[in-house]
């Protein structure tokens, strides 16, 4: 056989083993799960009986899926900006070529390297309402008035989740506009201090809009991080107090792992498939367009 | 600094608690240092914690390996070996990064216990071979990218195939990111919580993080306990990440 076909052969038997297991681990699984949430599988036996999308209007039927979904936007909202803008300041207080720039790196990432669950520990002690971390040190300021329930208060417990989200992400989004900043030409920022332009104008004018890249890296990053969330609140309250924290992944869980609702879980993760792909596939397009 | 304080607050909250007796985490405040500081809730929780520990270091050797050896063969075919339609494939694995866990939940529980491994660590060990991959393609095929394409060339005439190419030219210059890929995905497996939970039973077969997850629900008020069982399970990414980071920022300012 020609020496050339030979190989190509070898290539394909070394990588098709993974190529095959990534296809089926993530593609039929996908559609595997599309297919579940069309049956009417509850309980622990697998029933393929298809009910077309009797699932999914059952689920708009919800109120438990109008208060998750509630939740997740809300979540978005305050989790993806937040983590984003500090992310940004941090970058550009790291940028200032100050002393020590890789001890504060460092720090600012800790988080991130961390579990879920571990954060969630520490979370829990720092809201914990009566010998926690921040309401201890509220009092020991005199702000005793700002005192809070916190993750055990309805009103506030997304709030509290999105504050520990942000601090957990908030190094990985300074890591990302830090690299953006630094893929800045060194000349352009030069030309603009031998211009005058003042660090504020240097900012505004030369480097924030060439971070247009990093921005949308940041965006769909945290935007399908918002959308899958789970263990952070699961470990840290389940959900609690009440509702007043189930965003999708969590009911998506509860429904089919706690209620056995198979088929009905089904649904709930096809709708995040669905808000992920609709983030992620318009910038994988632009993306790789060119080639 | 102020950011930094406010970043370090609940770490340091975490390890003075974990140092304190019962009676001293009641008496004292959350910041302030153990007067008398006791190793006992480290010891307690290191009991608690023995078996996950090590099984969790079962599934960050066997993950690591295959999927950064497959990472590497994929990222070079991908790099320096184009085919037709290797970019559609390539992009089909980039959007498997981007795929929620929760629509692999059900069918994976459906393909474990079809195998027998459901509810056992064999469960965890084949999904976290398979699992990695699109990731450390990805590392090792931005990485591969900067190697000039020259030198491929210039074997390509001399008459090297694709493996010759492979293992005298690509693997010496695979270091890097074999390292990035490796400490990437040990932090990932490590910490890794909704896939454990649903597939493994059993105290013998948990990893670490769900086992430290029931030991936060079954001792609740003893907050010394916890903090020393949290410390034990962040310990080694916080080693990676600190001694280590700059590979870890190396991987994750390319995606």
């Amino acid at each position: 056989m020609d020496p050339k076909k030979k190989e190509g052969i070898i290539t394909l038997l070394i990588v098709l083993p993974a190529l095959v297991g990534i296809f089926f681990f993530y593609y039929c699984f996908a559609g595997w799960n599309f297919f579940i949430s069309l049956t009417d599988w509850k309980g622990f036996i697998p029933s393929y009986n298809l009910v077309g999308f009797k699932n999914y209007v059952n689920l708009f039927h919800d109120p438990l899926f109008w208060i998750s979904l509630k939740n997740n936007l809300l979540l978005i909202l305050g989790f993806v900006p937040g983590v984003i803008f500090i992310g940004l300041i941090l970058a550009v207080l790291i940028d200032q070529k100050i002393r020590g720039e890789g001890f504060f790196r460092t720090i600012y990432l800790l988080p991130f390297g961390l579990s879920f669950v571990v954060t969630a520990t520490l979370w829990t002690w720092m809201y914990s309402p009566k010998v926690g971390t921040i309401n201890v040190l509220l009092e020991k300021f005199q702000l005793g008035f700002l005192k809070s329930g916190w993750i055990t208060d309805p009103t506030v417990v997304m709030y509290c989740i999105i504050i520990a989200l942000i601090w957990q992400f908030v190094g990985y989004s300074g890591i990302i506009f830090l690299a953006g900043i630094r893929s800045i030409p060194e000349s352009q920022i030069a030309a603009a201090k031998v211009d005058g332009a003042s660090i504020f104008t240097l900012y505004r004018r030369i480097v924030f809009p060439q971070l247009k890249a990093s921005f949308i890296t940041a965006f769909i990053i945290f935007m399908c991080f918002a959308l899958k969330a789970f263990d952070f609140i699961w470990v840290l309250n389940r959900g609690g107090p009440g509702y007043s924290s189930h965003i999708l992944g969590v009911t998506m869980y509860k429904e089919t792992f706690m209620l056995d609702k198979y088929a009905y879980g089904a649904a709930y993760s096809t709708i995040i498939l669905v808000l992920s792909l609709v983030i992620v596939m318009p910038f994988l397009y632009r993306v790789y367009r060119r080639e | 600094m102020f950011f930094a304080i406010l970043a370090l607050l609940p770490l340091w909250s975490c390890v003075v608690t974990a140092l304190k007796t019962s009676k001293e985490v009641i008496l004292s405040t959350p910041i302030t240092p153990p007067l008398h500081p006791t190793l006992v809730p480290l010891m307690k929780a290191l009991d608690y914690l023995k078996k996950p520990l090590v099984n969790s270091l079962v599934l960050v050797g066997s993950g690591v390996m295959v999927s950064s050896f497959f990472g590497s063969l994929l990222g070079y075919l991908f790099s320096k070996r184009k085919f037709r339609g290797s970019i559609v494939l390539f992009i089909l694995i980039i959007l498997c990064l981007y795929i929620p866990a929760q629509v692999q939940l059900i069918p994976m529980v459906r393909v474990t216990s079809n195998l027998g491994l459901h509810g056992n660590l064999g469960s965890l060990v084949l999904l976290y071979m398979l699992f990695g991959v699109p990731m450390c393609t990805f590392i090792f095929k931005t990485i591969y990218d900067e190697i000039p394409d020259s030198f491929i060339n210039a074997a390509k005439i001399d008459g090297a195939g694709t493996w010759l190419i492979y293992q005298r030219i690509i693997l010496p210059l695979s270091v890097i990111p074999f390292i990035v890929a490796s400490l990437l995905q040990i932090t990932i497996i490590w910490n890794d919580f909704i896939w454990g939970l649903i597939l493994t039973a059993g105290k013998a077969n948990l990893p670490v993080t769900v086992a430290m997850a029931n030991l936060k629900g079954s001792f609740v008020a003893e907050w010394n306990l916890q903090m020393a069982g949290a410390l034990w399970v962040a310990l080694p990414p916080l080693i990676i990440f600190v001694f280590l980071g700059k590979y870890i920022i190396r991987g994750y300012s390319g995606t």
